[in-house]
């Protein structure tokens, strides 16, 4: 019986390096790495030309600014994630069926307003208001999805302008709703915070990272991550989405309902994006929701973090985590002189980098060859 | 010898391909030199590294004894070099002219002299016998005449050497005979042709020398005259092959198939497609339906399977009505579909070869449980197909359907629908594209099927499949069955009046 | 909606073929007949506009008040920029680029032009050719933005919507960025030194002067013009043809000697040139600061152009149309009705976008994109 037990130790230990490794082999991994260095390199060059003698401290600050505050800093990060990877999952599972979801920040906005409307108001269900405003928020994000689902499915409209039409209703549409039911907070312009009943709960890790802020968000968000894998990877469901995103006509060909499937998708990526409002927004001292001329910016990230990942549910919850680090360090560069908007520009350079890679991994691929012989995959 | 073009010692290569191979190639002055090779043995490459399509990584081209360098269709133009591809090259919503002009367009002080080149053209047109209308836009005229646009665009250029890629392909043999003249007055004029294609009885009726190529490798050059089509089809082959497939007698059964006034109507301008058509397919019969691009065959076969929605009509398989089924019901009922476009219709490029074998069977308890992909079945059933069919593939079962050779891909296609073993197989198009070796597998298996009993619908391009395969043929034309013939008592030239709407035949 | 569209569909058939039976008008894809003669349809089209005109005309001469005037000279300020921005995504995506990052480039454009006339705003310089050289300012940094995308779109083959989506983001962080830096806030405040109050004689004729000529920018009148021109050259000169074929099918251009990445390049320049001018234009006569942000006025315009099926004359159509629209959130205190209607003004502003998405659902299904668009041209492939 030990014998067994040992077997299996060294088997684990032995295969640790190629685990290690295989990342490297792998050349979706490499061209995200080359996409994230050249967009913290342009920010750099940035940093250079604008203020030199602190571009160094701006970039070391950047990269490993989470590191400062120990354990709670790990805890921002976290904090940061959640809806960060969240709203990638919304855009990385449309791009898998052939989709783009660039509406994530109305979806985000109209699920906001259905959580905080059951988190402040709806307090006579007790210890079950918070459940039953996360599921208001997938509610409305899965609302403002359908919409843009229906256009596309069957009216042919592409959804890249529908989604964004979707977003600005929404940013104006939050000026109406929450006026109209009461909503707007105190001498701000935003809205209120939930009671303490319909924020999510913290289930202990607060203590474990020493932070207020922290809350099962980013649990919801790795366990959407973890269902959203199986969904796509394991289930004949996900069969017929990949095939239609791939090629609608051949999915036709195949007798796979093509409309159907398209609507679908768009629902649950607005799911996606309403439990990310619901992560972001169901706190008593975190983020607050900001009724402003702007669509909320989670949505244009989750853009970056689903890029970065090639839409794959798992590695997305690494690029979130990344995009995540990048944030917290980025809060602390107005010490260093720097406007955190270079984050912004860093970001949208590793968007366009992700871009490039299809080049890049022809021209890998090519020195793969030469200099091992061997195939990269 | 005055050579008016020479190739020499071409080769031309693709990632993971030598596309030409050392090959060398000769033009006299005033003939017509064909270029003879099955599909994928590189006559199109050679041609369009001679047009500046493509650069050759080795070799030279000469022009009247004088090297030169080829490398953009407007080299090709300066040196009177001309093309008329197999796919057309005009942009669908521009006029005639503009097609014809685009690229040398006259112009004062940037504005495009239109008038002035349409007076030019219509004299080219006179003088050649290519009748147009400039202002027509291509997407409103028929096949032949956006080839004559083609040639036109030629002619404009003041092209000496014309090479023509595989032009009669869209054409009814009443217009082949027209362009074999038009060819012919080319040559009395001065000019030059190379004529590429994998047709020998054109061959033997224009040409003055053959050049042949087989596999990228250049294997000689004959004397039209001199030279039986059984020698050219060998040397284009490598090996003896028969131009007739064994099959034994018919053994007729049940009506599986029947389609009863079917009309069909376009989706954009309510012009129907297929007009009050009706016909049936039994048990141990290949039924082909014959006709030119265009005429109908997809919207019958989109009709059949689903694919478009019908306006009257009733289709029923084994005596049920499927008319107005989903396109997976019919399937389910027994139907097989070997698309026309396996890019678009057939395969789904970026899933695996396992994947693509079960996309017509992953809902079925074999293949899943609960929703849940089951993936060991799924490989073992495609490892099992490999292998029944011979299916080449880099990687086996996880081997991308993308990195597919286009045969192999629709071995994988023919595979999928024929385990299915549906009672009535319809194949479009099934051979286009494909090398002999594959066209002949292609065939044997459908003979096989139609052994066994079962109904198989061919629709075809090739009059040669269809005479040599079917054991009834019927003929399309502008949406309407116009003929219904004996493959053994019918002749070539019969099937090109009907198909050409010139002559109806009766229906039985 | 759907049942109101049917109906004034059924109005118009029902006059079509009243008039058609009483043979006083037919019309058909071959011919025109007015009382049963031919009559040459390009002069029938002339004259149906110029009538269309005179109607509009004499209806404002009767009915025309100075808020109403007030309302159309404001939709002018929208719709024009609107028309220019959407031509710049015409000349992109005709040429065979997607460009969805219209909006970076007003973004960009407006920034740097804006950053020049701050500048020179209390110089002795006249006003006007600041505006003037702003607007080439604006225009040329729109351009050299644009490069960004034609890059990583033609050289690299990427993914059009991926690469101009990394363009909309980066246009408001490096431009807010630097503004912090530069002027130590969230916006640039500018004095408005270019409104014209009036314009001598032409001020005074009627209707045509209070809506056109009075109370406006000149920038509207160059614009004007540089639709025109715009319009023309893409459909009369040698350029323009050989972009349009690059659009609809880039091997028959490459086969005719034709140079597609140079009229690709060209097209998504031309993008950036259209779209940087008209971010300026809607900052300047609009708002008292550039703010780094576009409000979704240049995805209206992609909307105009996907609405205008890709033609100049359709999109201009569209674009007064929504251009009106539009103009309801910032000039709807002025018209009676509305101000009584007593509807919170930011209802207004989510009217176009609503009524963006109406206009799509029923111009989508047929869709007349230009066929390569979208699709990295490979000579490889033929």
């Amino acid at each position: 019986m030990m014998n067994k037990f040992k077997d299996i130790i060294k088997k684990i230990v032995i295969n640790i390096p190629n685990i290690l490794l295989k990342p490297f082999r792998n050349i979706n991994f490499l061209a995200s790495i080359f996409a994230i260095l050249s967009g913290i390199l342009v920010g750099f060059l940035i940093m250079l030309i604008v203020n030199p003698p602190y571009a160094g401290g701006g970039l070391m600050t950047i990269l490993f600014g989470g590191l400062d505050k120990g354990l709670s800093g790990i805890g921002d990060v976290l904090i940061f994630a959640g809806p960060l990877l969240l709203a990638g999952l919304s855009v990385g599972f449309a791009f898998k069926t052939g989709l783009f979801n660039i509406g994530v920040s109305g979806q985000m906005a109209f699920g906001a307003f259905l959580a905080i409307f059951v988190g402040v108001k709806w307090t006579f269900l007790g210890d079950y208001q918070w459940v039953v405003a996360v599921l208001a928020a997938i509610l409305g994000g899965a609302l403002w999805g359908l919409i843009p689902g229906l256009l596309k499915g069957l009216f042919n409209v592409h959804e890249v302008v529908s989604t964004i039409m979707m977003n600005w209703i929404a940013v104006y549409g939050a000026f109406v709703a929450y006026k109209a039911a009461n909503l707007v907070g105190g001498t701000t312009q935003n809205a209120q915070k939930v009671t303490s009943t319909g924020a999510l709960p913290s289930w202990g890790l607060d203590s474990l990272f020493n932070s207020h802020n922290i809350d099962i968000g980013i649990i919801l968000a790795v366990v959407a991550a973890i269902i959203i894998h199986i969904v796509l990877n394991k289930t004949t469901f996900g069969y017929e989405l990949k095939a239609v995103g791939l090629n609608k006509d051949s999915a036709k060909y195949a007798g796979i309902n093509s409309k159907r499937n398209i609507i679908l998708s768009m629902v649950i990526a607005g799911a996606l994006s309403g439990l990310a409002a619901a992560t972001l927004y169901l706190n008593v001292t975190g983020a607050t929701y900001k009724i402003e001329t702007y669509p909320i910016e989670q949505g244009f990230e989750g853009i970056a973090v689903a890029l970065l990942a090639y839409s794959g549910p798992l590695p997305i919850i690494a690029s979130s985590i990344f995009f995540a680090w990048l944030k917290v360090g980025g809060d602390q560069l107005s010490g260093w002189g720097y406007d955190p908007n270079i984050i912004g520009v860093i970001v949208s350079a590793i968007v366009y980098f992700s871009a490039l890679s299809f080049v890049f991994r022809k021209v890998v691929k090519k020195i793969f060859k030469k200099q091992f012989g061997g195939e990269i995959v | 010898m005055e050579y008016i073009i020479e190739m020499l010692n071409i080769t031309k290569k693709f990632p993971g391909i030598i596309a030409n191979d050392n090959v060398t190639l000769q033009l006299k002055q005033g003939e017509i030199l064909a270029l003879l090779g099955e599909n994928g043995a590189g006559k199109s490459t050679l041609m369009s590294v001679l047009f500046g399509l493509y650069k050759a990584e080795e070799g030279i081209i000469k022009v009247n004894g004088k090297e030169v360098k080829i490398e953009s269709p407007n080299d090709a133009n300066n040196l009177s070099i001309g093309m008329v591809h197999q796919h057309f090259k005009l942009v669908h919503n521009f006029t005639v002219a503009e097609n014809i002009v685009l690229g040398i367009e006259d112009t004062k002080y940037g504005f495009v002299k239109m008038e002035d080149a349409i007076k030019r053209i219509l004299e080219l047109s006179d003088r050649y016998k290519l009748k147009i209308d400039p202002y027509a836009k291509i997407e409103d005229i028929t096949v032949g005449m956006q080839q004559r646009v083609e040639i036109l665009k030629m002619l404009y250029r003041h092209t000496e050497i014309l090479i023509f890629d595989e032009p009669t392909a869209v054409l009814t043999p009443q217009e082949i005979d027209e362009l074999m003249k038009i060819m012919k007055n080319f040559i009395k004029e001065g000019k030059s042709i190379i004529l590429i294609t994998h047709k020998l009885n054109e061959i033997k009726e224009v040409a003055d020398r053959c050049s042949v190529l087989r596999k990228g490798k250049y294997i000689g050059t004959v004397d039209v005259k001199d030279t039986t089509p059984e020698q050219l089809a060998e040397m284009m082959v490598g090996r003896k092959i028969s131009f007739v497939i064994d099959k034994p007698e018919q053994k007729l059964g049940n009506i599986i198939l029947e389609v009863n006034n079917l009309t069909v109507l376009s989706n954009y301008t309510h012009k129907p497609l297929i007009k009050n058509t009706s016909f049936k397919v039994r048990q141990g019969e290949i039924l082909c339906i014959a006709g030119i691009e265009g005429n109908g065959q997809t919207s019958l076969v989109e009709a059949i399977t689903g694919l478009n929605p019908i306006h009257e009509g009733q289709i029923l398989l084994n005596g049920e009505d499927i008319t107005y089924q989903s396109i997976r019901k019919k399937t389910l009922a027994g139907i097989g579909h070997i698309p026309e476009d396996r890019h678009k219709h057939g395969l789904i490029l970026d899933f695996s070869l396992a994947e693509n074998l079960v996309l017509q069977s992953y809902f079925k308890s074999d293949f899943q449980a609960n929703g849940f992909l089951k993936f060991n079945a799924i490989d073992e059933h495609g490892k099992k197909l490999i292998k029944k069919f011979d299916i080449r593939s880099g990687q086996g079962v996880k081997t991308p359907a993308r990195s597919m050779s286009g045969g192999n891909q629709q071995k994988a296609i023919v595979a999928r629908e024929f385990d299915r073993n549906p009672d009535l197989m319809i194949a479009v198009t099934p051979t286009r594209g494909l090398d002999a070796g594959a066209i002949e597998y292609i065939h044997k298996q459908l003979i096989e099927l139609r052994n066994q009993g079962k109904a198989v619908l061919l629709i075809s391009l090739e009059l040669d499949e269809v005479l040599n395969v079917a054991d009834r043929i019927m003929v399309i034309y502008e949406g309407e069955l116009v003929a219904e013939v004996d493959p053994k008592t019918t002749t070539e030239n019969e099937l090109g009046l009907f198909m050409s709407g010139s002559k109806r035949g009766i229906l039985s | 909606m759907k049942k109101v569209m049917i109906t004034i569909k059924d109005f118009f058939s029902l006059i079509h073929r009243k008039l058609t039976h009483n043979k006083v008008l037919f019309i058909d894809n071959q011919s025109v007949k007015v009382l049963n003669r031919n009559v040459n349809p390009k002069l029938f089209k002339i004259v149906s506009i110029l009538l269309t005109f005179i109607i509009v005309y004499l209806f404002l001469y009767g009915f025309g008040s100075a808020s109403l005037f007030f309302v159309l000279r404001r939709s002018i300020y929208i719709i024009v920029p609107l028309i220019l921005v959407a031509f710049g995504g015409l000349y992109s995506e005709r040429s065979g680029i997607v460009n969805i990052a219209l909006e970076g480039m007003m973004i960009f454009g407006a920034f740097i032009g804006i950053m020049f006339m701050v500048k020179f705003q209390d110089s002795s310089i006249n006003s006007q050719v600041i505006y003037l050289i702003g607007i080439l300012i604006a225009g040329l940094s729109g351009m050299l933005f644009s490069l960004i995308h034609a890059f990583a779109s033609i050289n690299m083959k990427a993914n059009q919507i991926i690469s101009g989506t990394a363009l909309n983001l980066l246009a408001p962080a490096i431009a807010l960025f630097f503004i912090k830096l530069l002027y130590g806030g969230e916006d640039i405040l500018f004095r408005d030194n270019y409104f014209v109050r009036e314009m001598g004689f032409l001020t005074k004729i009627p209707v045509l002067g209070p809506i056109f000529f009075e109370k406006g920018y000149y920038s509207t009148f160059y614009t004007v013009i540089i639709i025109l021109i715009a319009g023309i050259f893409l459909y009369k000169t040698r350029i323009g043809l050989r972009l349009r074929a690059c659009g609809e099918h880039p091997h028959a251009a490459d086969a005719a000697g034709i140079n597609v990445a140079k009229m690709r390049y060209f097209g998504v320049m031309m993008s950036g040139l259209l779209a940087g001018i008209g971010g300026l234009l809607l900052v300047v006569p609009l708002d008292v600061a550039y703010r780094a942000t576009a409000s979704g006025y240049g995805f209206l315009a992609l909307a105009v152009l996907i609405s205008g099926q890709w033609k100049p004359a359709r999109i201009i159509v569209v674009a007064v149309f929504f251009g009106f629209m539009l103009n309801l959130s910032g000039a709807y205190q002025s018209i009676v009705f509305l101000r009584n209607a007593g509807l919170p003004d930011k209802v207004y502003s989510m009217f176009p976008f609503i009524l963006t998405l109406f206009v799509l659902a029923f111009t989508s299904k047929t869709s007349q994109a230009p066929r390569a668009a979208g699709e990295p041209f490979d000579p490889g492939k033929r």
